[in-house]
């Protein structure tokens, strides 16, 4: 346990830059726009005159709708964090058992006694668990800061931030969900992580292009077959990835879910899952036979991968 | 359970290639063994085999255990430097502490710490800040301050200067090297070495051409020097190898009268890099 903890250090370490700057870079980038807005709004041509006229109507507004559309950009919030971790745990894994190959220090990390097994627990687990909880962590922080800064200027307007904003939008849900996503992401997603780790065990160079060149080709492929059998483009051009990634129980787009409209779950273009936002949908993705199947095809990249890593130093 | 290495038909092919053919060898505790051998001669193939980096055939113990499948275990006894300038690039030099005290049990960070303040090493270094002079110095301190009982040297010198060179080999002679412990080293730079070995291991072509102690090289090696007038003399007493250095002939033998060939002219202990050449070159067994 205590190895498996050294080991996870040492990732977080060597990726420092990717999983601490950039979410909080992220977030400076979001506070930065915030100031900018509340320095600039009076300037724009634009029906309210004023701030403060612009809080004196918000104030006015419905209570329910107000804390519905609050509720919504609490979670719309996160889909640029969840973005950008997407991209930093994507190109982590591809680098995770190539980088050291490639520097050779592979030779030192082998002279420590740490199994391959333990060492890639350690990539998976800060894949799955570490950069993802750092990322929900600045989101969250960065949230309570934008709401502290329009509290202050809010109270400046003479309105009551309290009843204005802080009492409604269910932050706390909002943080939680978000944060269920994520984990339950990180589940979905094992069978591309297991092949990023997978690549990084095997490329000899430019693990990217091993990345991206077999599922392209099986896609092409799959389209073709489908065209062959139906004679039609239709629906086929959605293939298994493309079926795959939009039943994500990740929020990244938005839907309406009976007559109210909101931020979804996945794509919202299958009919296989609900794609509202609850955690009862994302628990439904990770039960389903899908899942099982993921799990089967991350079990048997996984275990390819550390066979590999017991040869890396083969020759 | 004596030896800390034993291999019985030690055998390790790359597709069409033989790198190690089948070698018997064992290497009991406390001595301080030189692996030696041409480029391509098998070495690192072998040293490889025994650290549990690479798959062979044939039977091969490490300290009781099979560095195939127990490679992790067998690290908490085991420690090795491959190459130089082998430590992650983007570590501080106090996370490296740090990280191998978290997984090393047998590591002192007091030892390590003594070790690095003789050196221009900080904590707050970067391994890439450093020279590769540096980098070896902290390598072999953190290897010093971890106990034990076999340490695994491939070429660990390779490209540093002649003072870090002298330095790393006293070092490891003066605080580290003890009865309970073993050393195996391979290197190019054999005459750094032959003073601090104690047995000797010639490898060519994947098998091994002379596996003896140093006091074995000694009472069975000889090195006559004589005048070209008497070179067809010492010639007839079949030396393994023969050399021409400023117009005397220099001849090699194995096991031969020393009496006899004191008559022909002046007898020497031969060095390690003579014995070596002429090894290579000739049939010696």
């Amino acid at each position: 346990m205590n190895r498996l903890l050294a080991l996870v250090k040492r990732e977080f370490w060597e990726n420092k830059g990717a999983f601490r700057t950039t979410p909080l870079v992220i977030g400076g980038i979001f506070l930065a726009a915030m100031v900018m807005f509340l320095i600039t709004f009076n300037h724009f041509d634009n029906e309210f005159q004023s701030l403060k006229e612009l809080t004196r109507f918000i104030a006015q507004t419905d209570v329910a709708l107000r804390d519905k559309v609050l509720y919504e950009i609490n979670l719309s919030m996160s889909v640029i964090f969840s973005m950008v971790l997407a991209f930093v745990v994507f190109f982590y894994l591809l680098g995770s058992l190539y980088d050291d190959r490639k520097d050779r220090s592979i030779l030192f990390w082998k002279s420590l006694p740490a199994s391959d097994t333990l060492t890639i627990g350690s990539k998976l687990l800060s894949a799955m668990v570490v950069a993802p909880l750092i990322f929900w962590v600045v989101y969250v922080l960065t949230h309570i800061v934008i709401m502290l800064l329009f509290s202050v200027v809010i109270m400046t307007l003479g309105e009551n931030p309290w009843t204005l904003m802080l009492s409604l939008g269910s932050p706390f849900k909002a943080w939680s969900l978000v944060l269920a996503s994520y984990f339950a992401q990180a589940i979905w997603a094992l069978p591309l992580y297991g092949w990023l780790i997978l690549v990084s065990a095997f490329a000899p160079r430019i693990p990217l292009l091993f990345a991206i060149l077999p599922p392209v080709v099986l896609g092409v492929l799959e389209l073709w077959v489908d065209f062959l059998k139906t004679f039609t483009l239709n629906d086929n051009l959605f293939g298994l990835f493309g079926k795959w990634f939009a039943n994500s129980p990740l929020i990244m787009s938005a839907d309406s879910h009976g007559d109210e409209f909101g931020v979804a779950l996945g794509a919202p273009i299958t009919s296989d899952f609900d794609h509202q936002v609850t955690v009862a949908n994302m628990l439904d993705r990770l039960f389903s036979s899908d899942m099982l199947i993921n799990l089967a095809i991350a079990a048997v990249f996984l275990g390819a991968a550390l066979w590999l890593r017991r040869r890396a130093t083969e020759s | 359970m004596n030896n800390v290495i034993e291999a019985r038909g030690l055998t390790k092919r790359y597709r069409s290639t033989v790198a190690v053919d089948n070698i018997d060898l064992q290497i009991p505790a406390g001595r301080i063994v030189g692996l030696i051998g041409p480029n391509g001669a098998g070495k690192t193939s072998a040293l490889k085999a025994i650290l549990g980096l690479a798959t062979y055939e044939g039977e091969l113990t490490v300290l009781g255990k099979s560095p195939s499948r127990d490679r992790a275990s067998l690290m908490e006894d085991v420690c090795f430097i491959a190459d130089v300038a082998v430590l992650p690039r983007w570590i501080k030099v106090w996370q490296l502490i740090d990280l191998t005290e978290d997984i090393h049990p047998k590591f002192s960070r007091e030892k390590c710490m003594k070790y690095l303040s003789t050196t221009k090493v900080t904590l707050d270094h970067k391994v890439k800040q450093l020279s590769k002079g540096m980098v070896a110095q902290l390598h072999l301190a953190i290897v010093m301050a971890i106990d034990v009982k076999l340490l695994v040297l491939d070429e660990p010198t390779l490209g540093l200067d002649i003072l870090y060179r002298k330095q790393f080999y006293t070092n490891l002679l003066n605080d580290y090297f003890d009865e309970e412990r073993t050393i195996v080293i391979t290197t190019h730079q054999v005459e750094e070495v032959e003073h601090i070995l104690s047995d000797l291991i010639f490898i060519k072509d994947g098998r091994i051409a002379l596996d003896c102690s140093m006091e074995d090289v000694q009472e069975s090696y000889a090195e006559l020097m004589v005048a070209p007038d008497k070179a067809a003399a010492a010639r007839q007493l079949k030396p393994l190898y023969e050399r021409e250095l400023f117009g005397r002939h220099i001849f090699l033998y194995e096991n031969a009268d020393r009496e006899q060939l004191k008559t022909l002219g002046e007898l020497h202990t031969p060095n390690v890099a003579d014995l070596f050449v002429a090894t290579m070159n000739g049939g010696a067994s």
